[in-house]
C-alpha cells in the first residue's frame, strides 16, 4: 500500500499511534499468554477432563457399561473377601485370589483417577465422602500389599461403594439434565431476544414510513401524531401531494394486531398512495384500492380508511369513507359536527364495492379532526372509554389552537385520562386547519 | 366470551355473550366454523357488549365460510354500540342483521332461505 500511495504516510502514522496504544491495554493477558507450556497444559487438561466426563456419563452406552463392570467387580471383590476369610480354604486358591485382587484394585484405581480427572474441583472430590470411600477401597492394597491380613477387613468397606456408585450415577444424571436444561433455556432466551429485537425494528420501520410533516401550502396547516400501542398495531395516516396541487389526507386503521397487521398496513398504505395519484375523486380511489387489497389478502384482514382531498385555495374538501370513524369539523363559531357519509365498507373485505363521494366546504378558521378508534376507545383503569363526548369537548374548547397544538392537547387529554391503564391500540390523530390563503 | 349452541330444526342458533376482542376472536371464529352443517346459522348478539376490529374480522371469516358452505348466515339482536360499529364499518351491508331472534328464526325457516 505504501508503494502504491504516497499519501498513505499520514494514515500509517495514525495507524502506528493506535498500534502503540494497544500493547498497554493488552499487557496483562499477554504475560500469561507468553507461557505456552502453561497454556498448552491448561487446554490439554480441559480436553482430558471433557473426555473423562464423557466416559463417565451414565446416559451413554460406554458410561453405562463402565458402571456395570464396576458394580460387578465390587460384588466379586466383597464376595472374595468373605470367602477368603473362611477357614479351611485350600492353599492353591490363594493364587487366583491374588490375581483377582490385583485386577480389582487396578480397575478401581483407574476409575478413581478417571473421576479425579473428570471432577470440576479435584480437591473437593478427594475430600468428599465418595472420594474418600473410593480411596479407602484401594488404599490398603497400596499400603500393605496383597497379604495384609490386618487391613483385610477394610476391604469390606468396598460395600459402601455400591451406595456410592448409585450416588455417582444420580449426580451425573442430574448434572447432565441440568446442563441440557440450561442450554435449552439459553437458546430459548436468545431466540426470544432476537424476536423482540426484530419486532422493535419492524415497529420502528412502520412508524418511520409515516410522513413527518405536512406539505407546505399557504393558508393551510396540518399536524399528526401516532402513539403506538405496546403490541404492533396497524394505524396509519398519510399526506399526499396530488399532481393537480391538491392535498390528499388519509386516516386508516388495520384490523387485528401484530406482524400480519403491520404488513397489511404497509401494503394498504403503498397501494393507496400510488392509486391516489391516478384518481381525482376519493371514492374512485378507495374503490380501486379495495379491489387491489382484496386480491392480495390471504389473511382476510381489512382496513378502515377515511380519505379526503383538500383544495387548499378554495377550501373545498372532497371525501369518501371506507368504514372509518367519521372525522369532526370544528367551525370557527365553536360548533363541532361529525362528517356525514360514513358506512362505506372497510377495504379488503369484499371486492366490487363503491364509495360515494361527499363534499364539505371549509371556511377560514375551520379545523378538521381525523382520528382512529384508539382515541375514543382508550380505556382508563376503571375500564371507562375516553369516548366521543370527551373528544368533542376537547375539540370545541381548543379549536382556536394551531393544528400541532391541538393534536398535542388532545393526545395529552387522552393519555391523562387513560392513566396507568395499558394502551391496547394505536392512538392516531390528524388535525387540518384551513384559512383562505392571502 | 361465551358461545351457547341451540338447534332449531335445520337452523343452528349460536348465542354469544361477553366481549369479542382481539383475545376472544380466534376461539370464537373456530367454534362457529364448526357450526356450519345446518341450513342456516344465526348468531344472537343480545349478550354481546363489545366488538373490536379483530371481532369484525372473525364475523367476516365466518360469513365467507358460510357462503361457500351454502349456509345462510345472519345476526340478530345487536346492542346499540355493536350496531353502531356494524353500521360505521359497513358490515351491515354485507351481513344480514335482524332486529330480534324471532324474526331471524322465522326468516331462516322460510323455504326460500
Amino acid at each position: 500500500m505504501r508503494a502504491l500511495d504516497a499519501s498513505a504516510s499520514v494514515q500509517d502514522a495514525q495507524a502506528g499511534e493506535s498500534e502503540s496504544a494497544l500493547p498497554v491495554a493488552l499487557a496483562r493477558p499477554r504475560l500469561i499468554d507468553r507461557l505456552p507450556v502453561l497454556r498448552a497444559l491448561r487446554s490439554a487438561d480441559a480436553s482430558i477432563r471433557q473426555r473423562a466426563q464423557q466416559l463417565l456419563r451414565p446416559d451413554h452406552r460406554i458410561g453405562r457399561a463402565f458402571d456395570n463392570i464396576i458394580l460387578a467387580l465390587i460384588v466379586l471383590s466383597v464376595a472374595s473377601v468373605l470367602v477368603e476369610a473362611s477357614p479351611g480354604l485350600p492353599a492353591w486358591t490363594r493364587g487366583p485370589f491374588h490375581i483377582e485382587e490385583i485386577i480389582v484394585v487396578a480397575v478401581f484405581s483407574f476409575e478413581y483417577l478417571l473421576r479425579l480427572v473428570a471432577a470440576e474441583n479435584r480437591l473437593r472430590f478427594v475430600f468428599s465422602f465418595q472420594g474418600l470411600v473410593d480411596l479407602i477401597s484401594i488404599a490398603p492394597f497400596y499400603l500393605a500389599g496383597v497379604d495384609a491380613r490386618a487391613v483385610r477387613a477394610l476391604r469390606l468397606l468396598r460395600l459402601l461403594r455400591i451406595l456410592k456408585l448409585q450416588t455417582h450415577i444420580l449426580e451425573n444424571t442430574v448434572a447432565v439434565r441440568t446442563r441440557e436444561l440450561a442450554e435449552k433455556n439459553a437458546s430459548l432466551e436468545q431466540a426470544q431476544a432476537q424476536l423482540k429485537a426484530e419486532l422493535d425494528i419492524a415497529r420502528a420501520l412502520q412508524i418511520a414510513i409515516l410522513p413527518a410533516s405536512f406539505p407546505a401550502k399557504p393558508g393551510c396547516d396540518g399536524a399528526a401524531r401516532m402513539i403506538p400501542a405496546t403490541t404492533m398495531g396497524g394505524d396509519f395516516y398519510d399526506f399526499i401531494e396530488l399532481p393537480d396541487g391538491r392535498i390528499g389526507l388519509v386516516m386508516a386503521d388495520v384490523s387485528g394486531k401484530g406482524v400480519p397487521a403491520a404488513f397489511f398496513m404497509a401494503v394498504a398504505r403503498t397501494n393507496l398512495r400510488e392509486l391516489a395519484l391516478h384518481h381525482d375523486e376519493p371514492g374512485a380511489c378507495l374503490a380501486q384500492t379495495n379491489d387491489v387489497l382484496c386480491a392480495q389478502n390471504p389473511m382476510e384482514l381489512f382496513v378502515t380508511v377515511f380519505y379526503c382531498v383538500l383544495d387548499t385555495i378554495t377550501g373545498v374538501l372532497r371525501y369518501a369513507n371506507g368504514g372509518h370513524n367519521p372525522p369532526y369539523v370544528r367551525r370557527a363559531d365553536g360548533t363541532v359536527e361529525a362528517l356525514n357519509g360514513a358506512g362505506g365498507l372497510v377495504l379488503g373485505a369484499m371486492p366490487g364495492m363503491s364509495y360515494p363521494d361527499h363534499t364539505l366546504q371549509l371556511l377560514p378558521g375551520d379545523r378538521l379532526v381525523l382520528f382512529t378508534d384508539g382515541v375514543t376507545e382508550a380505556f382508563n383503569p376503571a375500564d371507562e372509554a375516553y369516548g366521543t363526548e370527551r373528544l368533542i369537548a376537547e375539540v370545541r374548547a381548543n379549536g382556536e389552537d394551531a393544528a400541532a397544538a391541538l393534536v398535542e392537547r388532545i393526545c395529552r387529554s387522552v393519555t391523562l385520562f387513560a392513566g396507568k391503564a395499558p394502551q391496547s391500540d394505536d392512538i392516531t390523530l390528524t388535525v387540518l386547519s384551513w384559512g383562505a390563503p392571502q | 366470551m361465551k358461545l351457547n349452541i341451540e338447534t332449531h330444526g335445520r337452523t343452528t342458533l349460536a348465542i354469544a355473550e361477553g366481549r369479542l376482542d382481539f383475545g376472544a376472536a380466534g376461539g370464537f371464529q373456530k367454534q362457529l366454523e364448526q357450526e356450519l352443517s345446518g341450513a342456516a346459522l344465526i348468531l344472537d348478539c343480545a349478550g354481546l357488549g363489545y366488538v373490536s376490529s379483530a371481532g369484525l374480522r372473525a364475523f367476516l371469516v365466518i360469513a365467507r365460510a358460510a357462503q361457500s358452505a351454502g349456509v345462510a348466515f345472519s345476526l340478530c339482536a345487536l346492542q346499540p354500540a355493536v350496531r353502531e360499529v356494524f353500521d360505521l364499518s359497513g358490515f351491515s351491508r354485507i351481513i344480514t342483521v335482524h332486529a330480534d331472534r324471532a324474526t331471524a328464526l322465522a326468516q331462516a325457516a322460510q323455504p326460500s332461505a
